[in-house]
């Protein structure tokens, strides 16, 4: 009964573009006030509001945004670029593959996707097109390659999701997520190549690739920050908090002194919507920790994994069940609110069938970040649309098949847990 | 109605600076930790309850200014396929519930909850403040909320030029 009231409230808030956040919390009150005094309710809300993001891990990820706003204004993404153009660019696909591996690079210093799309977009775009390529390819191109960020550490998303699987080691996740997001991004360079083999279009030019030096010397600096940060987490030098503040201090020097790229009067706008990118998921994850208290004292995770386990109790069918049913969230919910939303929900479920909340995780946010390229609501697909400047209607023939590549490798990650769980255990994180 | 216009005005220009400020320190902060932790044999203990301080109060007050430039995630599929007419009617409707959250989660419930915390004596284990002033930043929150969705609800055909801009 309260998970029906719950599910209504929060389906007819959603349906008028209430935020998301507060619908949550509309939802958890009314279900609340089911079977709770008012008083009490709200103040457990307005509690769990502070207490649900009262936490030092959660701070990477301010840290995370900021760094990823300062790296792609400040001349970071060009030097990535012009870097993955000396490696792969004189190949047939070869600014394709460029593009791919440039947000891959990107993703693995910075945290988010949307930061990859626009910074790596509003180089490799309008290269592409000089070089015969469509812009609605292009730009499916960077929408789908820049989702390998999300996996790719440092990762907001696997931040999140380690708290709300209720403490996977973000470390452990953090490494987790290479080997996945390296096979999507190889996947994403085979489906490019085919493309180019039936579309014919013409080699890249040679002046448009720099020359092999300046280009990996000038990449040098972006690239030690990979290793800053990610040595630093996995040889624990520091936390995963602490390493997002060395990114933050890092690329700021790299981006007003080395590169001078970036004036100091640039910082202060940075700062607001690094803020204000902070404020929105921190509100969601508040909201969700409210709603989450709520099942809990409701026991509805139980519940629902009873009905899940009814129709089977084999492990890959469920785990079937479960991608589809995440599939189609994602085509109309963004990555956050859906890991926070699904993960309490969805997790006690697996867990039961012995699959690790690792291998789930990285699985749910590989099957989440499809959503984020699809309509009707896909935030990378919008910000990638509007960069190449192209409707979103001619954007989703040339990415169908970049879709294809990104759920065969939701498959494989499903199918064989090692591929998530192997980095993590040689590094004896788990 | 002239009062209000010169509230939202005085919020607008205060809230992005003290914001900005507000996370210039949370910077600062946990990278004063890492490097007396690295050079100091006593690493510092107040940086990082600090940090989870500022954390909630960016976070909260970051909220009510994102509510302000409409910035928070929402599915805005059906409302766009809305006649004019009734997406304004939506919109309206969207004004109403948040101002409802602000009073009554934001300012009821966090009012009640900072009044408990002030009563019961609880204090940060580090810093020793009372967290009543911490989670005095929920009833704040609410107050901006509230202030801007009723200059939403007041100046709908203001907001529908700017956004089209």
């Amino acid at each position: 009964m309260i998970s029906l009231i719950l599910l209504i409230v929060f389906a007819i808030l959603l349906f008028i573009n209430l935020p998301i956040a507060l619908a949550i919390i509309f939802a958890t009150l009314i279900a609340m006030l089911y079977s709770i005094d008012t008083l009490p309710a709200l103040t457990t809300i307005a509690q769990r509001l502070t207490v649900g993001i009262d936490s030092f891990a959660l701070l990477a990820i301010p840290y995370f945004i900021l760094s990823g706003y300062l790296m792609g204004q400040g001349g970071i993404a060009k030097r990535l670029v012009d870097f993955a153009k000396v490696l792969v660019g004189r190949l047939p696909a070869g600014l394709a593959y460029v593009n791919v591996i440039s947000c891959a690079l990107f993703g693995s210093i910075s945290g988010s996707s949307v930061a990859a799309t626009s910074a790596v977009g509003g180089f490799m775009i309008p290269a592409m097109e000089k070089e015969g390529y469509k812009r609605s390819f292009s730009a499916a191109v960077t929408v789908t390659a820049a989702t390998t960020g999300m996996l790719i550490p440092p990762s907001n998303i696997l931040i999140i999701y380690s708290l709300a699987s209720g403490g996977v080691s973000v470390a452990a996740l953090f490494v987790a997520g290479y080997i996945p997001g390296i096979l999507v991004a190889l996947l994403l360079m085979v489906a490019c190549a085919l493309y180019v083999r039936k579309h014919n279009v013409q080699p890249i030019s040679k002046d448009a690739i720099g020359a092999f030096w300046p280009s990996f010397i000038g990449a040098i600096p972006s690239l030690f920050l990979i290793f800053i940060i990610i040595g630093g987490i996995i040889g624990g030098m520091f936390t995963p908090t602490e390493a997002g503040v060395v990114a933050v201090l890092y690329s700021l020097i790299l981006s007003v002194i080395i590169y001078r790229e970036l004036k100091i009067s640039d910082i202060y706008p940075i700062l607001i919507k690094s803020v204000v990118t902070t404020a929105i998921v921190m509100l969601l994850i508040g909201a969700s920790s409210a709603m989450s208290w709520l099942m809990t004292y409701e026991s509805i995770p139980q519940d629902i994994s009873r009905l899940l386990l009814t129709l089977s109790d084999n492990p890959l069918i469920v785990l079937l069940i479960i991608n589809l049913i995440l599939l189609v969230v994602g085509t109309f919910m963004d990555l956050t609110p859906a890991v926070l939303i699904f993960t309490p929900i969805l997790l006690p479920v697996v867990e039961t069938l012995g699959i690790s909340p690792l291998h789930f995780g990285i699985m749910m946010i590989l099957n989440l970040s499809i959503g984020l390229c699809t309509p009707p609501v896909g935030s990378v697909l919008f910000i990638g649309c509007s960069i190449a400047k192209v409707n979103l209607v001619d954007v989703i023939r040339p990415i169908i098949p970049l879709y294809i590549a990104m759920v065969i490798a939701l498959i494989l990650v499903t199918v064989f847990a090692p591929l998530s769980e192997a980095l993590p255990r040689y590094f004896g994180l788990i | 109605m002239n009062v209000l216009n010169k509230l939202i005005q005085s919020l607008d220009s205060f809230l992005p600076r003290l914001l900005a400020v507000l996370m210039g320190l949370l910077v600062v902060d946990v990278a004063w930790q890492v490097m007396t932790r690295f050079v100091l044999p006593k690493p510092s203990s107040f940086t990082e309850e600090l940090a989870r301080f500022l954390l909630i109060w960016i976070s909260l007050l970051g909220a009510a200014y994102a509510y302000r430039l409409h910035s928070h995630l929402g599915l805005d599929l059906f409302v766009k396929k809305l006649s004019p007419k009734n997406a304004m009617m939506v919109f309206r409707i969207n004004c109403v519930l948040v101002a409802i959250f602000a009073v009554v989660v934001l300012i009821v419930g966090g009012s009640h909850l900072v009044s408990l915390t002030w009563l019961l004596g609880q204090q940060s284990p580090v810093l020793n403040i009372s967290m009543a002033y911490i989670y005095s930043v929920v009833p704040i929150s609410g107050a901006i909320f509230l202030i801007y969705s009723i200059s939403f609800l007041i100046n709908v055909n203001n907001i529908n030029a700017e956004s089209e801009q």
